[in-house]
């Protein structure tokens, strides 16, 4: 009797024990679930974020992280308006049908300043600083909109301006600044900001984009690279592609280069963008070489060829012996050798 | 002292059960118990279970239908084209050759006009209607015998910078008419009658849902998105909500919106045409002189005349062909006989 008991005692503390620990268990987990639903990322349930407002404490803590832009305002000049900030869930709300392209291009943030002139109140400017990531991403989206026919800056490395406004990359910033007129005062106000930039705002202006060395430069035209991230040519698997353009009298020549991971890849991308064309209405023409595509593009030329990891080319050429003469030139560098540190 | 309850009938004290007889009596109790709970659950979620789901919470009375606001039509006076470098003359005269500001306004009413005014942009960019063209519109709509004019749009940026760095809203108020600007209890939701986008959808509508006549007037841009920016996109700026969820499908809901809104007249201004980096610009390299004006009653023509002035043609922008499918308008603007007038320099 008494050893039944006493395994009964032993049996009810074990329950006791197990009991304790299930409810220790469940405690936490209730804990983690409310930790976490304080938490959890609102956008990936559909929930309108666009209309909750940071209170200032949390602005002014965004805002410590973040360049200066007030800092940045020329002599003779106030903000116009509070800074802005725009991040990938409302940039549409800044540029409206523009933000696919720097969405697709790696884009991490935006921020805005405008600055009155004290002077005149139509004299105004807005400063815009996007964060792209790399200056990869920054020059992509600078040279897609570059706008034809205007003055490079050659005191930066990708850098123009027209009558209105001026448009640069910094590091990983692509930045804008673009005037409400084509006044004095605004031209010199804007040049102020610009050497204020350079600096203040943090950037790796040392970064380099290797292909860009790889055109030649002979007719080259300046300022003509553009780097395409995604559907080069209306081609979805031609990506991070870059275009240079190459001047003959008044002909113009369009080459093209894509470096890929492997030569396997390359070799992928050169048989899929020669279907590609030829199954839009390209007629293929003869050649002997396996690894170059000449094709008759509704009345112009297009060539494609393939070396090593390079996929590289000539698009729209309407004069087929320039056309030749440039492809031969990408050729011939691309196949040059490359330096190797000294041991 | 709390009462250790203890379920063996051999730790109770009493005299021991049978442990067969105990044990399948327990195991039937609790098997009772859990039997219930568990029907009980059941009963509840079957009660609780809403086969509709969650609604937005909005009434029937609650969903609007903009009016029609377009006139009679009158055949050769759909669409006029006119050519000259002053905005002011060539609007002047492109309505003229529709019937005069008189076939479109009638003494006595109120004239919503839906300007361009997405951005908070100055007017040499040309990312917003300008606000000469609008100003000048508001004093036809006046000299017609207007008993009111209101402007308004439900801009991209912030509203208030919008209307004033783009010049509209002075340019409006000095000519009399009364700004709108949006907030959130003047919209109202909508559906529109074989739409599949514009479903329960919020509109900027006590502005306009309380005119007579309504005008459109939206400067020709390049759009990165769309292709092209024009008349019938300019109606983008009825929508409220997180609009740019549409982006997605930019041909099907540019095509809703020709269905949704029948104006009275869309100007289309291309006296500079965004031809690069739309629909915001940035640049005035970014736009061309095109020194024309178009004006009509029906948004689908104007814009598909306004399409060649970018180089593009009716089938490079696929909301075109879906409007007119629609029923929304004629692509074929030749058809209408469009009447054309050249404005020089120095005339009046």
């Amino acid at each position: 009797m008494g050893s039944a008991r006493r395994r009964g005692r032993q049996k009810a503390a074990l329950e006791s024990a197990i009991s304790i620990c299930l409810l220790v268990i469940l405690f936490l987990i209730g804990l983690g679930v409310f930790v976490k639903q304080s938490d959890y990322d609102m956008s990936r349930f559909g929930i309108d974020t666009a209309g909750i407002e940071l209170s200032s404490q949390q602005l002014g803590l965004i805002r410590e992280k973040k360049p200066d832009l007030v800092s940045l305002g020329p002599d003779g000049f106030t903000t116009l308006s509070e800074a802005e900030i725009y991040n990938p869930e409302n940039l549409y709300e800044k540029i409206n049908g523009k933000a696919p392209l720097y969405l697709e291009s790696g884009f991490v943030e935006l921020l805005t300043q405008r600055f009155v002139s004290n002077n005149d109140d139509n004299l105004w400017m807005e400063l815009f600083v996007y964060d792209m990531a790399t200056t990869r991403n920054a020059f992509s989206v600078y040279s897609v909109q570059k706008r034809a026919d205007t003055e490079l800056l050659p005191s930066m490395q990708f850098a123009y301006k027209t009558s209105n406004g001026l448009y640069f990359v910094h590091g990983k910033y692509y930045i804008e600044l673009v005037g409400s007129s084509e006044s004095a005062e605004l031209l010199g106000a804007r040049g102020q900001v610009v050497d204020k930039i350079s600096s203040t705002l943090p950037a790796d202006k040392e970064a380099k984009i290797d292909e860009l060395t790889l055109f030649p430069e002979e007719d080259l035209v300046p300022g003509s690279t553009k780097l395409y991230l995604t559907s080069a040519f209306g081609f979805e698997g031609l990506t991070d592609t870059f275009i240079a353009r190459y001047k003959f009298a008044d002909e113009i020549v369009t080459a093209f280069l894509s470096k890929k991971g492997s030569d396997a890849e390359a070799i992928t991308v050169f048989e899929n963008y020669s279907k590609f064309l030829l199954d839009n209405g390209g007629k293929e023409l003869p050649t002997t070489n396996p690894k170059i595509k000449f094709v008759d593009f509704y009345g112009t030329l297009e060539i494609v060829a393939v070396a090593g990891p390079f996929v590289f080319g000539i698009h729209e050429a309407e004069n087929p012996q320039l056309a030749a003469k440039v492809q031969k030139r990408l050729i011939n560098r691309l196949l040059e050798p490359t330096e190797t540190p000294e041991k | 002292m709390t009462e250790q309850r203890n379920y063996d009938p051999r730790l109770r004290g009493g005299k021991p059960a049978p442990a067969a007889a105990g044990d399948r009596r327990e195991f039937l109790s609790r098997l009772s118990k859990a039997g219930i709970a568990v029907a009980g659950c059941g009963v509840a979620s079957y009660l609780l279970y809403d086969p509709k789901g969650p609604t937005p919470g909005i009434k029937a009375e609650d969903i609007v239908t903009l009016p029609d606001f377009s006139v009679p039509q009158k055949d050769g006076q759909t669409i006029s084209i006119v050519q000259g470098p002053d905005r002011v003359k060539a609007v002047n005269k492109a309505i003229e050759l529709l019937g005069g500001i008189e076939r479109f306004i009638n003494k006595g009413e109120t004239v919503a006009i839906k300007p361009n005014v997405a951005f908070a942009s100055p007017p040499m960019l040309g990312a917003t209607a300008h606000p000469e063209l609008v100003a000048e519109v508001v004093r036809l709509c006046y000299k017609a015998g207007a008993k009111q004019v209101i402007v308004t749009d439900n801009p991209i940026n912030d509203p208030a910078s919008c209307f004033t760095l783009s010049g509209v809203g002075k340019a409006a108020s000095q000519g009399g008419a009364e700004v709108v600007l949006p907030k959130d209890y003047l919209f109202k939701h909508t559906t529109l009658a074989g739409g599949k986008l514009i479903k329960n959808w919020p509109i900027f509508y006590e502005p306009v849902g309380r005119a007579d006549k309504l005008i459109g007037i939206t400067p020709l841009k390049h759009h990165h998105r769309a292709g092209a920016s024009m008349s019938m996109k300019n109606w983008y700026g009825l929508l409220g909500g997180r609009r740019n969820v549409f982006h997605q499908d930019i041909n099907t809901i540019i095509a809703e919106l020709a269905m949704m809104v029948k104006p009275t007249l869309v100007i289309l201004d291309a006296t500079f045409v965004m031809v690069t980096n739309g629909p915001t610009g940035g640049s005035v390299s970014d736009l061309k002189r095109a020194n024309t004006l178009i004006a009509s009653t029906d948004c689908v023509t104007a814009d598909s005349y306004g399409c060649s002035l970018l180089n593009l043609k009716v089938s490079d922008l696929p909301y075109l062909a879906k409007a007119e499918k629609a029923g929304a308008g004629t692509t074929d603007y030749q058809s209408l006989k469009p009447k054309l007038a050249v404005i020089q320099q120095s005339q009046r």
